[in-house]
């Protein structure tokens, strides 16, 4: 028998009972919706996260004191990374390394325009500022020049507390400490993760950090860039080991410091969120057995109340693989119908919530292919019994059936 | 030896149906007839007789519990159902009393249905269904739906999908039980049309007046053949 002819009886037979075919496929199209929904925001939560973190650049890995990134940035470790431990890495002229970046910061209060404010202070060398890649709305980055200069780049909603909103205040004079500092540009950082503390702190010279605010050299991280990521793991062991010599760390001890490459941030969050993705979708599609045992219940009920016409076909010669063809048609028809509106709705539903908050839509076709599939499956799976039976059944008792 | 025109041959057949409780319910007790080529055949009998069950036999829609059914010579009786309905599809053609066509469907795919079944190529259809719908004067409800036509053209569809596999045996099972008189003559017409062209025609009926169309009356009563008569 044809399959074109087969499908179209099937719509035809769909469609007289308009009410309850959508009711049941109502159910499919829950399961697919959201498994599309889920997997849709979860893949644009990976692509997210990606567009963030490339903002840092990927090609570095960075080093702090402690066991862990953030014991830095406090201060007090009890054994800090300090200029000599940059100077070390440095002076090692290893080929994959391009540029050390060491960071100082420190908390402070900053006076301008007659008013105070309390602001975090990150104290740069010139290839340190191209790492944490602010953009310039008004004036100049540090230069090699202005190491030992009272200069000063100040985040966006730092100047505007001091000076007031759209306020250029290049060339105008910060108080920290008691000293004053020229401010020669505003920069402003568009990253959702870091901009809004960027955005409110204050980039001075490293050594006038260390020197005049600080008091000391230490550091809370050191940012090593590399040629080519392919040998970053290989770079950072190297460094390691330079490190823990130049520390006198002794063989069996654990570091002092610890080191961590977006790289494998990158890598870890991605797979973390994917495996979420994964396991989320495959909670919502529990939905989808749900609706295939609608797809099961009516199509059950469909054989009951067209036992005649099957009686009917089996006399005009169809045999029980033809019957069984049709129904098994006619309930992945209705499932595939229904997970064709499932994908829309469900993508409908992912571009709307990456609309509402501000993150990248991503349709993604893997999945799509994966609920077609599944819907198929599931309408010749639930649809297999029902369609036995209706073929199963012999031609005289069908015919005879009131 | 079977009669070389002998199209139907049935032999000592019996019929039981289980009741559920390990008892029986024998609908036919050692029927043997045979039909040749070209006959129009009235079985005739009144309700419980066992003239449906014969017919359902004779229409290779059931078997029988005991006995033979010899088709062209060759004995059905253990058929599997696919060979069966490959019988029903080639060989014979069934007009019922009511729930002849399927519904939501075109005349015209309903008399297509058999072609589909018998796996007959789509460029022969059309003519095939075509020419069967003008033998029965209803080519113009062709793309009509089965459910909007009257019950006199029902049955003349009915007629034109029997005929469309050009089978050896029409099968009518009260043809007429739905219809006015004028309108069971005109369908008894059809019927009658088609036994001259040469075709067999096995009718069931209760009603002497469609049972005189045929040249032939076998009467059953309580699962017995009581008389055979021929015109």
């Amino acid at each position: 028998m044809e399959y074109n002819e087969i499908i179209r009886a099937s719509i035809v037979a769909l469609k007289s009972n308009l009410m309850r075919t959508a009711l049941t496929m109502l159910g499919i199209i829950i399961g697919i919706g959201s498994v599309i929904m889920i997997a849709s925001i979860g893949q644009s939560a990976v692509a997210y996260v990606n567009e963030e973190f490339s903002s840092f650049g990927t090609n570095y890995f960075q080093i702090n004191p402690g066991q862990n990134a953030f014991s830095g940035i406090g201060g007090g470790s009890s054994n800090p990374l300090t200029l000599d431990d940059a100077q070390v890495i440095e002076d090692a002229g290893m080929e994959n390394i391009i540029s050390v970046a060491p960071f100082a910061f420190a908390s402070t209060r900053a006076a301008a325009n007659d008013k105070e404010i309390q602001v975090s202070v990150y104290g740069v060398t010139a290839p340190g500022q191209s790492l944490l890649n602010p953009t310039l709305v008004y004036g100049n980055f540090l230069t090699d020049a202005d190491s030992n200069s009272r200069v000063a780049l100040i985040g966006i909603d730092a100047a505007e507390e001091l000076f007031g909103a759209d306020i250029n205040p290049v060339g105008e004079t910060l108080r920290i400490n008691g000293s004053r500092y020229r401010i020669i540009g505003l920069t402003e950082s568009e990253s959702d993760l870091t901009g809004g503390f960027f955005n409110s702190s204050i980039i001075l010279p490293l050594d006038i950090v260390s020197e005049q605010i600080r008091g000391d050299d230490e550091l809370f991280e050191i940012d090593v860039s590399v040629a080519n990521t392919d040998y970053i793991n290989q770079t950072m062991d190297d460094v390691e080991v330079l490190l823990r010599d130049a520390r006198d760390l002794e063989e069996g001890t654990d570091n002092d410091f610890n080191m961590t490459s977006f790289i494998d941030s990158l890598e870890t969050i991605n797979s973390i969120t994917s495996l979420l993705t994964a396991l989320i979708a495959g909670i919502s599609s529990i939905s989808l057995i749900v609706g295939g045992v609608g797809v099961m219940n009516i199509m059950l009920v469909s054989v009951t109340e067209r036992t005649k016409e099957i009686g009917l076909l089996k006399s005009i010669g169809a045999k029980n693989n033809d019957i069984l063809t049709q129904f098994l048609i006619e309930s992945v028809v209705m499932s595939v119908i229904g997970g064709v509106i499932g994908i829309v709705i469900g993508i409908l539903g992912a571009f709307l919530i990456s609309l509402a908050f501000g993150i990248p839509f991503i349709l993604s076709i893997p999945w799509i292919i994966i609920a077609v599939v599944a819907s198929t499956l599931v309408g010749i799976i639930f649809g297999l019994y029902p369609a036995r039976r209706a073929a199963a059944l012999s031609p005289i008792d069908a015919l005879r059936y009131e | 030896m079977v009669n070389k025109t002998s199209l139907i041959e049935l032999k000592d057949v019996t019929k039981k149906y289980p009741l559920g409780n390990g008892e029986y319910y024998q609908s036919l007790y050692g029927i043997s007839l045979t039909i040749n080529e070209g006959e129009f055949v009235a079985i005739m009998g009144p309700s419980g007789s066992g003239k449906s069950t014969t017919m359902h036999i004779l229409g290779a829609l059931d078997t029988p519990s005991t006995g033979t059914f010899m088709f062209r010579g060759k004995n059905i009786t253990s058929y599997s159902n696919d060979e069966l309905a490959e019988i029903r599809n080639r060989e014979i053609g069934f007009v019922f009393q009511s729930f002849n066509l399927l519904p939501r469907t075109t005349v015209y795919k309903n008399v297509e249905r058999p072609l589909m079944y018998g796996k007959v190529p789509p460029n022969e259809r059309d003519q095939r269904v075509m020419d069967a719908l003008r033998l029965v004067k209803i080519e113009d409800k062709a793309q009509n739906f089965s459910n909007h036509i009257s019950g006199g053209q029902i049955q003349r569809v009915a007629i034109a999908r029997a005929i469309i596999m050009d089978p050896s045996v029409i099968l009518a099972d009260e043809p007429t039980g739905n219809l006015d008189t004028t309108t069971s003559h005109e369908i008894m017409g059809y019927l009658q049309e088609l036994n001259q062209k040469g075709r067999t025609i096995i009718l069931i009926t209760h009603e002497e007046d469609i049972a005189k169309f045929a040249k032939r009356i076998i009467r059953i009563v309580d699962g017995k053949i009581i008389s055979d008569t021929k015109k």
